[in-house]
């Protein structure tokens, strides 16, 4: 079974943003996998005007995919064909983390790419005249708004931050390489989110091949924004030379590229904590690396950093601030710490990333442990998930220092929880004795916790609202009456209140948006 | 010269067996033999019967004399402290009757471990970087440890520091602190940078209150422990 609260959240933030009868039509497809018009018709019982409607809102904001089943061409070759639908999980969650995309942009770029990747995340996809027209209207002097638009959409497209939205309704299939990405992301949706039934595994099977294409999509708009960041007057006129001139730019719909913010959110996470465990000079090189590295990628989930040589590695460095004051031998020296204690076979060093990944979930988890269960209860936790093999009571106890008529009380607690793997062995030799194997079985218990995580930011958006709602008549009451102005310093009220919602708001936010950290780091990364 | 000991010393036990012999009964001297038989593991009262055959009062009262001479002891069997343990006087119970070097009284020595701790961490956070024989060196040395502490001790409770989280064992670089430490060899570290306690974890989940929630698995968006009512939240959010 997937991830049951993932989707209940999944569906809650559908709902938050557009309404009952949209979330409908998306759990269906959640819970049901793939299905055509025809029968999320049946299922939700809603009316076609309903259902198309919402199943356009959901496409606009790249919530689900269309595609057409190949096998239907072979079944019947002129009849028409039943276009399906597949919500696509992840790019449902990622509404959820809007916010640090656009902090992304305004960092790495600046305020105008910002306000233009507001726009496509507000509206979903746009073309890149509406993107001028959003911006331009009712402003004054249009011709220079439209230049700025222009400038920050090639620099976010330089960056990889926005791409080509994927064809309407490719035609799923083995054979036919149509595929454009979402369709992965989708089809690892229905591998992780739902019953593997056949459908699915026929569609993740056609995605695949699709992945080339997809970049090859970026690494042509990327090649083309390059050429036309040169020359600033120039505009996307010769975007797609295979449709033609200047007519596309109102016809090429552009999206923002969830996956390089994620690649970006994933770097930055292995760098502070690389940092944290070891030391500036380390983070710099990972950093560096990284960067050098960025674009030849070719998932967001890499297990290595790509190979690199120490040369390459070292003129990289440089380029930081920080970097210019490291020697070559300091450089090789904080490889060493990362973990390449010996550089590859053609001169080249290449970092565990999967390992650091590895480490930030270990300690998230731990974090729990400890305060769930305890200060015993933790080194225990800690102890079998470094030995990563299976104990027996006594001996955890032993190795622990946890008193031996307390151990077992606790791994019971633990395994309790899905905490830990147990196995009762039986030895039948001189006298019969049975045994208690633990150990942390981690591919599981990361999806349990990972379960728990999607629950508890269920849980705080939905405590979130009922404070908003608690609290509704404070938004009515005019502001300079919310903050005391008296002298005196005393509050009222309903200052008072306004300050406890305020503070309330503040800590429920910020501690969403940190377990969204987490959900990434165990779902994305 | 082993021999001549070992022979020696037989004829001793020989000796103060037949001392023994004399001044007890048939059944004592049964019970006895058998206590004696097992050593430092000892044996418990229930088994005495089984094996001996001898009627209940007889070994309550027999055991009660064989103590007051001085011939036997009780000690806590840590598999079970209810159970009534004995043991020939001239055995120290062995660790598995005592559960090991940190158990007294058949509970574990708490306090022993923590002082040991801190005194191991306030130790390696004020060196930087030690090697493990640095820190034995020191324990011996430096006078600080009081109590009779082996190096395997030591050793474990280093153990615990780093499954604690206050130490880190590390692969000794060569470079920077790890200038005087020879390549390759395991070294301990503190957990924070600059010799200061590392300021607690706070993972994302821990710090919110369904993070350590005991009752999460209950909760639904409309049950009876739901997050509009739950009071974890009412206090989290109480300020």
């Amino acid at each position: 079974m997937g991830s049951q609260y993932g989707l209940k959240f999944a569906v809650h933030l559908v709902t938050n943003h557009f309404g009952k009868i949209v979330a409908k039509v998306c759990e269906t497809l959640f819970r049901k996998g793939p299905l055509s018009l025809g029968e999320i018709i049946r299922c939700t019982e809603l009316t076609p005007e309903q259902v198309k409607n919402s199943l356009l809102v959901l496409v606009q904001h790249n919530c689900v995919q269309a595609y057409v089943p190949a096998d239907q061409f072979r079944d019947e070759e002129e009849s028409t064909v039943t276009v399906e639908y597949l919500a696509l999980f992840d790019n449902v969650i990622h509404r959820l983390r809007f916010p640090k995309f656009l902090e992304i942009a305004k960092r790495q770029l600046d305020d105008e790419c910002e306000k233009v990747l507001d726009g496509l995340l507000r509206d979903g996809r746009l073309t890149l005249k509406q993107m001028v027209e959003r911006a331009v209207q009712g402003k004054e002097n249009p011709g220079a708004i439209e230049a700025v638009v222009r400038g920050s959409f090639h620099k976010l497209l330089k960056a990889h931050y926005v791409e080509r939205c994927p064809a309407p309704e490719p035609v799923v299939s083995t054979l036919i390489k149509a595929e454009p990405a979402p369709r992965k992301r989708g089809s690892k949706m229905a591998k992780k989110f739902e019953a593997p039934e056949t459908i699915e595994q026929r569609v993740m099977e056609a995605a695949l091949p699709g992945e080339a294409i997809r970049f090859a999509v970026i690494e042509y708009t990327g090649g083309n924004a390059d050429r036309e960041a040169n020359s600033d007057d120039t505009i996307m006129v010769n975007v797609g030379d295979n449709s033609g001139g200047i007519a596309n730019e109102g016809s090429i719909l552009w999206r923002a590229n969830f996956e390089e913010f994620i690649r970006h959110l994933r770097h930055k996470l292995l760098i502070e904590n690389e940092r944290k465990r070891l030391d500036d000079g380390a983070a710099t090189i990972l950093s560096a690396i990284l960067d050098a590295t960025k674009n030849v990628e070719k998932k967001v989930k890499i297990e290595k950093s790509v190979p690199l040589s120490l040369d390459s590695i070292f003129t990289e460095v440089t380029k930081n601030e920080y970097g210019r004051t490291m020697t070559i031998d300091r450089v090789r020296a904080s490889l060493v710490q990362l973990g390449c204690p010996q550089r590859n076979l053609d001169d080249s060093y290449s970092i565990d990333l999967k390992n650091i990944v590895e480490m930030a979930r270990n300690e998230e988890v731990e974090s729990i442990v400890l305060k769930r269960f305890g200060g015993d209860a933790y080194r225990i936790f800690r102890l079998l998930s470094k030995s990563n093999c299976f104990l027996e009571t006594d001996k955890i106890a032993e190795l622990a220092i946890v008193d031996k008529k307390e151990a077992p009380r606790l791994l019971y607690k633990l395994w309790k929880d899905n905490y830990l793997h147990m196995e009762k062995l039986v030895v039948t030799a001189a006298k019969q004795s049975r045994f208690m194997l633990w150990k942390v079985n981690k591919p599981v218990l990361w999806e349990y916790v990972l379960d728990e995580m999607y629950h508890a930011a269920l849980n705080l958006s939905l405590r979130l609202a009922f404070e908003q709602e608690k609290d509704e008549d404070l938004l009515h009451v005019s502001r300079d009456k919310l903050t005391p102005t008296d002298k005196s310093g005393e509050v009222n009220s309903v200052q008072k209140r306004y300050l406890r919602l305020r503070d309330v708001l503040f800590l429920m936010g910020s501690s969403l948006m940190k377990l969204d950290d987490a959900l990434m780091l165990f779902h994305d990364f | 010269m082993n021999r001549l000991q070992g022979s020696s010393s037989s004829a001793k036990r020989k000796r103060e067996l037949a001392l023994v012999s004399d001044t007890l009964t048939d059944g004592e001297r049964v019970l006895y033999n058998l206590i004696l038989s097992k050593r430092d593991m000892g044996i418990w009262s229930g088994d005495m019967k089984r094996e001996t055959n001898l009627p209940d009062h007889m070994v309550k009262k027999s055991l009660k004399l064989l103590q007051s001479k001085g011939m036997i002891k009780e000690v806590v069997n840590i598999q079970n402290k209810a159970r009534k343990h004995y043991m020939a006087a001239q055995f120290e119970p062995s660790k598995e009757i005592t559960g090991g070097d940190w158990y007294s009284e058949g509970s574990l020595d708490k306090e022993l471990i923590n002082v040991l701790k801190n005194v191991c961490v306030k130790y390696i956070s004020r060196q930087k970087v030690v090697t493990r024989d640095g820190v034995l060196d020191w324990s011996r040395k430096s006078g600080v440890i009081t109590a009779e502490v082996s190096n395997q001790q030591i050793e474990e409770i280093l153990r615990a520091l780093v499954l604690d989280d206050e130490i880190i064992e590390v692969k000794s670089t060569g470079y920077g602190d790890f200038e005087n430490v020879p390549v390759g060899r395991v070294c301990y570290k503190s957990k924070s940078k600059g010799g200061v306690r590392g300021e607690p974890k706070d993972g994302a989940m821990s710090s919110i209150p369904c993070g350590v929630c005991p009752r999460i698995n209950f909760c639904t968006p409309d049950g009876i422990v739901s997050p509009r009512t739950c009071v974890y939240y009412q206090k989290w959010l109480d300020f």
